[in-house]
């Protein structure tokens, strides 16, 4: 067997198996046509299902959302059941913040393959926007029993790890147990929309609003409050002390520590500085009423 | 099966156009660190401080907008369009727009109405190199497709 070596389990004499040079070059040759043909054809032959997944991921990173759904659109055509397809077109949907479509084919992937680390996140995050944090933890927790080293996977759970409070029964709310309000010293000024004091457990302390609107407004500044000061965290920055939220008719100013969140909305056309302000006082008057220090 | 990694991207108009963005904010006096990322957390572009983790940040920071685009829409308030973030050292702004989020992350004694006007111009550079904002599901007739082929 010397001068031999075993290629695809026959026996072949060194040199590819060629009985003179004559021929080898022949088939070199031949070779190398077939490989022109093949360079050829592939500009007019369509390409594959995994071609197709590949350059729409390529689009989806350069920020192109459009041609990325039309290739991956294009791509499930030609192969219903690919992940890497299913998975694209998730996060094209989420791109386009079309969340019903996208938790469908996250789906489709876990259906697949049950422990896809970038599918359990995703449903994860989409758990976390419908405020389902239990479903997200356990999401998150799967995720990250099979892949450890996942960075994204990590950063969330150790955000939601830290929140203390979820309610039992989506629905339920905390109620404030603490000291007693005078209400009169958390007047809000005039020209205010909206004031909400809330707890960092998302407790509803003190509102100027009907019961339903102050406890989602509260649920909302708390995590709001919370996601920013996990990202802050993350960013190597210090504790969140204030936030403000331009949105297109109006502003909401927050004040934070680990305890407290009063947040008051104005109009747009009000000054930043006069909102600043307006808040400040307010603040200086919550901390004061529930004895908490700044 | 992934869908994650990323090789080397041919050049694109929009791709140039997007990673101009945090090269033009770290321009800016104290700002430290520039980030645009999708809806879907997915990092577009970066340009962060070695310490700081850009798929970290960027889960977050896509949450951290998202939270803030359903919050206004559950609260039915109006669209969210920039906010600031401010810690005792430190700011972070952040900024929508139909392509993703724009995080920038400053030092303390940043002057807010210069970051503020960067931050709208990186927006509409954004929303420029997109195409005027629509509301999602008319954005891109692709998306239909994508719902069509569904099996």
């Amino acid at each position: 067997m010397l001068g031999s070596k075993f290629q695809g389990g026959r026996p072949r004499p060194a040199g590819g198996g060629f009985t003179s040079e004559g021929e080898s070059n022949h088939v070199g040759l031949l070779r190398l046509l077939s490989r022109i043909w093949d360079a050829i054809t592939s500009f007019t032959r369509p390409p594959n299902a995994a071609t197709v997944f590949r350059r729409a991921d390529l689009y989806r990173q350069e920020g192109r959302f459009e041609e990325a759904a039309e290739l991956a659109a294009h791509g499930l055509r030609l192969a219903p059941n690919n992940g890497v397809g299913h998975l694209l077109s998730a996060y094209l949907h989420l791109a386009f913040r079309q969340i019903g479509p996208a938790k469908g084919e996250f789906q489709a992937v876990l259906a697949l393959d049950p422990y896809h680390r970038r599918a359990l996140l995703g449903l994860a995050k989409i758990a976390l926007e419908k405020r389902d944090v239990a479903a997200c933890r356990s999401l998150l927790d799967k995720a990250l029993q099979y892949y450890p080293d996942f960075p994204e996977a990590r950063a969330l759970q150790d955000m939601v790890s830290s929140w203390t409070m979820t309610p039992a029964v989506p629905g339920q709310h905390p109620v404030y147990a603490g000291p007693p309000i005078q209400v009169e010293k958390l007047k809000p000024p005039a020209g205010r929309r909206e004031f909400v004091l809330a707890q960092a457990d998302g407790t509803l302390v003190f509102s100027h609003q009907g019961d339903k609107d102050a406890v989602d407004l509260a649920t909302y500044v708390t995590q709001v409050y919370r996601i920013a000061s996990a990202t802050l965290q993350r960013a190597g920055r210090g504790a969140l002390r204030r936030e403000i939220v331009q949105a297109v008719t109006e502003t909401t100013y927050f004040r934070s520590n680990d305890r407290l969140i009063p947040a008051l909305s104005f109009p747009e056309d009000v000054k930043v500085g006069v909102g600043l302000l307006e808040t400040d006082k307010l603040w200086t008057n919550s901390l004061r009423e529930l004895g908490v220090r700044a | 099966m992934s869908a994650e990694p990323a090789p080397p991207r041919p050049a694109s108009a929009r791709a140039r156009e997007f990673r101009r963005i945090p090269a033009e904010m770290l321009k800016i006096d104290r700002v430290r660190g520039g980030l645009v990322v999708a809806a879907d957390g997915l990092v577009i572009t970066a340009s962060l401080p070695r310490a700081i983790a850009a798929e970290s940040l960027a889960a977050l920071t896509a949450t951290l907008g998202r939270e803030l685009e359903v919050g206004a829409d559950r609260l039915k308030r109006t669209t969210f369009r920039t906010a600031l973030f401010s810690a005792d050292d430190s700011t972070v702004f952040l900024g929508s727009s139909a392509v993703g989020f724009v995080v920038l992350l400053e030092d303390r004694e940043i002057n807010v109405g210069l970051v503020q006007w960067a931050l709208r111009k990186a927006l509409a550079t954004l929303e420029g190199a997109w195409g005027p904002r629509a509301p999602p599901g008319i954005l891109a007739s692709g998306l239909c497709r994508l719902a069509e082929a569904r099996p």
